[in-house]
């Protein structure tokens, strides 16, 4: 039986840069440069999380969680931790939650529609991990 | 942005957008929010259909805000590029007020400051001031923010037309020169029998869009046509084309716009279709002539009510007063720029004053209508005129007659 990660821990970060390093390489991710936050609001702990990713030319640079303020990135994603345990469970689609303003999105509109389909697919892959909410 | 050497129609847009904010310091505003079209077109130097907005901040690059299905378009034609021009969407955080007012935020250090924004009326619908919904929600949005009205600063600094705004309105007023002639060309040697307003509106549209022309502009129906009876309506400033058919012993105005790089092409051209009556042929000289005349008055130092003094005075030694509609002019600018004569500092607000004193390189439209509803026939006379100090010049060259078509 495959060990389950706590999500947004160490070792869920560690599991979670190495499939996005396998499955999306260069091409797949269209050889963008950008960056992104999630931030996290209500987490079971009552803090507020991020969850940083760099890519650099479609490599995987940068992944980072912490607690506080996130590194600037050119798009940030806020909503409650619940929120987006639900989309990485499959069971509520970010756009839906965008529409809803269950999620808030920060950064430039035009540029973050070009990015969706990346966005879809690095999500795709981080719900791939066995994971404990 | 072109380089000003090699391109006749260089604006120097940075240098547009370090003038404002050096106003805005004076009038001590830290980020001035316009959403009139004629601010967006004035500083964008792009189409912006959709109801959009600007963030000029205290220095550095302006952004403009639009709906997001036609953002990646305008960044494209603009000289701001995509990572200043902002798509909105009914999304989290990328609605229009949010995604604005957090864009604001990000500029003030403390969250703080003065924000200048447009407020006001005009007759001129896709006029864009800020409407009372939207100035509630920014209020709400900016709440450690003064809202104050600031749309001078703009007005102020469009008010005198740069070399490269006028060489797009005489290239626009080029290319309409080449509908009237195709209009001409098609209604000539009886070519008007069987042909609607409408139609003639289309000959004039495919010359001057095959001439480089992007739009037919004007929000009064693109290209004006009216004949007969509809040449004469009391007033008589807005004939967008309809259907009636073109019809023998009637006027026929054609009033044709054209659009290059936001400078605008306006001209008016009458003619009688023939056999006229010398009753028209009178209507028509007394038009001509008066038209003529105040072309040969239009320069720097004069006044639109002096000139209108001066005008009816003509008007009234030829017998023909009772025809003249007692205006000679509309403003004009970079397209969303089409209303009032310089700034709002008349007696009637947003209004024009009829005292302002015009300068050199005022660039408007000289604008006359002539209508006898009582014999319906009418004409009308518009060119974007340019002026210096002892002459204007006219934009269009198309020759001024009202000819007989047979």
């Amino acid at each position: 039986m495959t060990e389950n990660f706590k999500y947004l821990s160490p070792q869920w970060r560690d599991e979670a840069e190495r499939r996005l390093k396998s499955e999306l390489p260069p091409e797949r991710m269209n050889f963008v440069t950008s960056s992104m936050s999630n931030i996290y609001k209500n987490c079971p702990d009552g803090s507020e999380k991020f969850l940083y990713f760099k890519f650099e030319d479609g490599k995987f640079a940068e992944m980072l969680i912490g607690k506080g303020e996130s590194p600037k990135p050119e798009f940030a994603v806020t909503g409650d931790y619940e929120t987006f345990a639900k989309i990485t469970r499959g069971e509520l689609n970010a756009q839906k939650a965008l529409m809803t303003m269950k999620l808030k999105l920060k950064g430039n509109m035009v540029k973050a529609l070009r990015l969706a389909s990346l966005s879809d697919r690095l999500n795709k892959v981080l719900a791939t991990i066995p994971t404990d909410y | 942005m072109t380089n000003p050497i090699n391109d006749p129609y260089f604006i120097d847009f940075h240098q547009r957008i370090k003038n404002i904010q050096a106003q805005m310091q004076k009038e001590n505003i830290d980020v001035y929010l316009g959403s009139r079209l004629r601010t967006i077109s004035w500083t964008t130097d792009a189409f912006f259909p959709w109801r959009s907005y600007i963030v000029i901040p205290p220095e550095g690059l302006p952004t403009a805000f639009t709906f997001v299905i036609d953002a990646a378009r305008a960044a494209d034609d603009s000289w701001l590029g995509e990572d200043h021009v902002y798509g909105f969407a009914p999304m989290g955080g990328q609605d229009q007020i949010e995604q604005i007012s957090d864009f604001i935020k990000d500029i003030l250090p403390t969250g703080k400051g003065r924000v200048g924004i447009e407020s006001g009326m005009s007759n001129y619908l896709p006029e864009g001031w800020l409407t009372h919904y939207e100035y509630q929600q920014f209020d709400a949005a900016l709440s450690d923010c003064e809202l104050v009205n600031a749309h001078t600063i703009i007005d102020k600094l469009a008010l005198i037309k740069d070399t490269g705004t006028i060489n797009r309105f005489k290239e626009a007023s080029r290319i309409v020169d080449i509908g009237h002639q195709a209009v001409f060309d098609a209604i000539k040697n009886g070519g008007y029998k069987g042909m609607t307003e409408t139609e003639i509106a289309g000959i004039a549209a495919l010359a001057m869009r095959r001439a480089g022309s992007e739009w037919e502009w004007s929000f009064t129906g693109g290209n004006e046509i009216a004949s007969g009876y509809r040449t004469g309506y009391a007033g008589g400033a807005c004939t967008p084309a309809s259907r009636r058919e073109i019809q023998a012993g009637e006027p026929l105005m054609v009033d044709i716009h054209s659009t290059f790089k936001l400078g605008l092409g306006d001209h008016a051209h009458n003619y009688l279709i023939g056999p006229a009556t010398d009753r028209q042929r009178w209507h028509a000289d007394n038009f001509v002539s008066i038209v003529k005349k105040t072309l040969e008055t239009y320069r720097a130092g004069i006044t639109p009510s002096l000139l209108a003094e001066q005008m009816m005075d003509f008007s009234e030694q030829g017998g023909f007063a009772d025809y003249m509609v007692p205006g000679y002019e509309h403003g004009i600018g970079l397209l969303g720029d089409e209303w009032r004569i310089g700034l709002n500092d008349g007696p009637f607000p947003f209004w024009t004053n009829p005292d302002h004193v015009y300068q050199e390189n005022e660039v408007l439209i000289c604008a006359m209508q002539y209508a006898c509803p009582d014999e319906n026939i009418g004409f009308r006379y518009e060119n974007p005129i340019v002026l210096y100090n002892d002459h204007c010049e006219e934009m269009s060259k198309y020759p001024l007659a009202i000819e007989e078509i047979t």
